[in-house]
């Protein structure tokens, strides 16, 4: 129960961070550690196939992307957080744990359980025997999104040589 | 062998931007276009396999672990990997020439590589998921490639290409999950074989409704069309013949029919909606197509009409109107791959695309007049070209159906399509010539050679239909008439 409480607090937690923060790269890191934590959340949950999906697709393929595309994109100046931001976010924090505890108990209770689908395995087996082809497909999606920074930003690249 | 048609152009592409650096242009053209040759007989190779079986189905071990590296090819698979293949060498032949116009080269020929590889990928795997990665695969070099030339109207173009597919995509990954919860499994033959067993007609419903919304915005089939007539033309040619020839055929038109007879099953109601829209497509994407002045867009508004007669094709359900779609989807990759690369080759001698300021140009470049007449009729439906073929097995199927208001609609849209092409030739080829085009001259070798190797396979197709027709058109037809028991005798 301490565990999903760690896990279940850290995906908010990182969720918020990934809205409210300014940099662009942070941001996307925020992104992809809330999706760890999903994807723990899923696997712990009895979905493997969804965990490995959250996980390997969201988690590290996007994150990727995103972290290509900033670091090719972006200028070389530090962004400033907003005040704000950093008081919001406790604050943040603070209400969505109070509404957690005074109304997802009792919510939860509500929830029929979910009938146990055919999908097995250990994290390890779904990711490397189960879904082989889609960690190829990935590898495809990342060198087309490598490839297509290289191509849609070499204007740039000439114009700072010139 | 199999595998090579994903693995060696990803592998081809990922050193294309290193080897780039060494050898701006020959090394890149050679790698490609000898690549894409290799592909294309490997799938030449593939048939007597595939005829003698009727599938295969290969597994990978990794250094002698089994890993679920699982693909199969059957009829219909192959007819597509040949169709990707062919006309792909054929813009790539195209490109050595036409690229110097925009340079980098190797950055262009890697994207494209992708771009085969995701559709290779989506043509080959046999679950759902991966279907939808592959079609990232070829949607995210898309973007790019439509993007390349970094004009304020190509940046324009991707972006809402972008947009209308993340939508599409979303729609497919939507159903592909809703179809997860309630079979519990990805691949087609669990799906197949859980579906039969499920009472769940509503949410299945639902579901065929996404994937048709998806995979039509994917096709452009009206009402999902609106991005292509901008993301066509604003592309690079090579490019345009991509989108246009292979791109919405495979992971629009592959894609849905795969699922819909193969995983789903074709029903009566699915039937009757699938052919009301595409003969909608042929019908107003046809009428839109009058009225346009650039070559390019005339051409992209054509793609989806001719994606509509298509989709009537496969839709009716018999085997004749399916072998009649399918062969239409070959024909029309060839033929419009050849109006895109022609189109380029017009726009590469005179600067322009606009038919109001071309004409006469057919006594100054009679090879690009000559190719495009041919693909143009071809696309038209004029007998001896391949077009005319597909157009008759689609009708004949259509009246052999008691569907005779829908074999009206393709005659008098086969009309209307003749009109058009008519409009490009007369503006642009006939007529008076333009003092402007006194001096122009032919288009570079390589890219005449393209169109006239296009032109040629528009020419032999039509007059050798016969064996065209058996070797490639019958066993995919036969893969998808089988309907669900395809997918469920694979491996078996």
């Amino acid at each position: 129960m301490i565990i999903q409480i760690i896990l279940l607090s850290g995906l908010v937690l990182f969720s918020i961070l990934a809205i409210l923060l300014k940099d662009l790269l942070k941001s996307a890191l925020s992104l992809a550690v809330a999706s760890l934590f999903l994807g723990i959340i899923f696997f712990r949950l009895g979905a493997p196939y969804a965990g490995v999906f959250e996980i390997s697709v969201v988690a590290g393929l996007i994150t990727v992307l995103f972290a290509l595309t900033v670091a090719l994109t972006r200028k070389d100046s530090e962004v400033q957080e907003a005040r704000l931001t950093r008081l919001v976010f406790p604050l943040f924090f603070v209400i969505f744990l109070i509404i957690d505890g005074l109304v997802m108990k009792s919510l939860l209770q509500q929830v029929p359980a979910l009938p146990t689908g055919p999908e097995t395995g250990s994290f390890g087996e779904v990711l490397w025997k189960a879904r082989t082809f889609d960690l190829v497909a990935q590898l495809g999606v990342i060198l087309a999104g490598v490839l297509a920074v290289l191509a849609l930003f070499r204007k740039k690249e000439e114009d700072k040589d010139e | 062998m199999v595998f090579s048609f994903i693995f060696i152009p990803l592998l081809i592409a990922a050193c294309l931007p290193l080897i780039g650096k060494v050898s701006k242009k020959i090394i890149p053209d050679v790698l490609t276009n000898t690549t894409l040759a290799f592909l294309l007989l490997n799938s030449i190779l593939l048939v007597k396999p595939v005829f003698s079986r009727g599938s295969l189905l290969q597994n990978i071990n990794w250094f002698g672990e089994l890993v679920n590296l699982q693909i199969a090819l059957d009829g219909f698979s192959l007819l597509m990997l040949f169709t990707i293949s062919l006309v792909s060498l054929c813009i790539t032949l195209f490109s050595i020439d036409y690229l110097k116009h925009y340079g980098h080269q190797a950055n262009f020929y890697a994207l494209l590589l992708v771009m085969v590889a995701g559709m290779n990928g989506l043509v080959l795997v046999p679950d759902l998921f991966s279907v939808y990665l592959f079609l990232e695969v070829a949607a995210v070099a898309s973007y790019a490639l439509v993007a390349f030339g970094l004009g304020p109207e190509e940046l324009e173009a991707s972006f809402k290409y972008l947009m209308l597919s993340v939508v599409a995509s979303a729609f497919i990954l939507l159903s592909i999950t809703v179809i997860f919860g309630l079979t519990g499994s990805l691949s087609f033959q669990a799906v197949a074989r859980g579906l039969q067993d499920l009472n769940a007609s509503l949410v299945l419903g639902v579901c065929l409704a996404f994937f048709i919304m998806g995979f039509g915005l994917k096709a452009a089939l009206v009402p999902f069309h609106a991005w292509l007539p901008d993301a066509h033309p604003s592309a690079p040619a090579p490019i345009s013949a991509m989108l246009s020839g292979l791109l919405i055929k495979v992971s629009g038109i592959y894609a849905l029919f795969r699922i819909v007879y193969s995983v789903v099953g074709m029903t009566p109601a699915l039937s009757k909606v699938l052919m009301a829209m595409g003969a909608i497509s042929i019908v107003v994407a046809a009428l839109l197509a009058l009225g346009q002045n650039d070559v390019k867009r005339m051409l992209a508004y054509s793609s989806i009409s001719q994606v509509g007669y298509i989709i009537l094709g496969l839709a009716i359900g018999t085997p004749l109107g399916i072998a009649g779609g399918l062969f239409h989807l070959f024909n029309h990759a060839v033929a419009k791959g050849l109006l895109f690369l022609n189109s380029g080759s017009i726009q590469h001698i005179t600067g322009t695309r606009n038919l109001n300021e071309l004409g006469g140009l057919g006594k100054k470049v009679p090879v690009t007049a000559g190719t495009n007449l041919i693909g143009a009729l071809s696309i038209a439906g004029v007998p001896p070209l391949a077009g005319f073929w597909s157009k008759l097995i689609i009708i004949i199927a259509l009246i052999q159906a008691d569907h005779f208001g829908y074999a009206l609609v393709a005659i008098l849209a086969s009309i209307l399509t003749l009109w058009y092409y008519l409009l490009i030739q007369r503006k642009a080829f006939f007529g008076p010539l333009n003092d402007r085009w006194l001096k122009i001259k032919e288009a570079p070798f390589w890219m005449t050679a393209a169109n006239v190797i296009l032109a040629l396979l528009c020419l032999l197709v039509g007059i050798f239909f016969s064996p065209v027709f058996k070797t490639w058109i019958a066993p995919a037809a036969d893969a998808l008439a089988r309907g669900v028991q395809q997918v469920l005798m694979w491996g078996i």
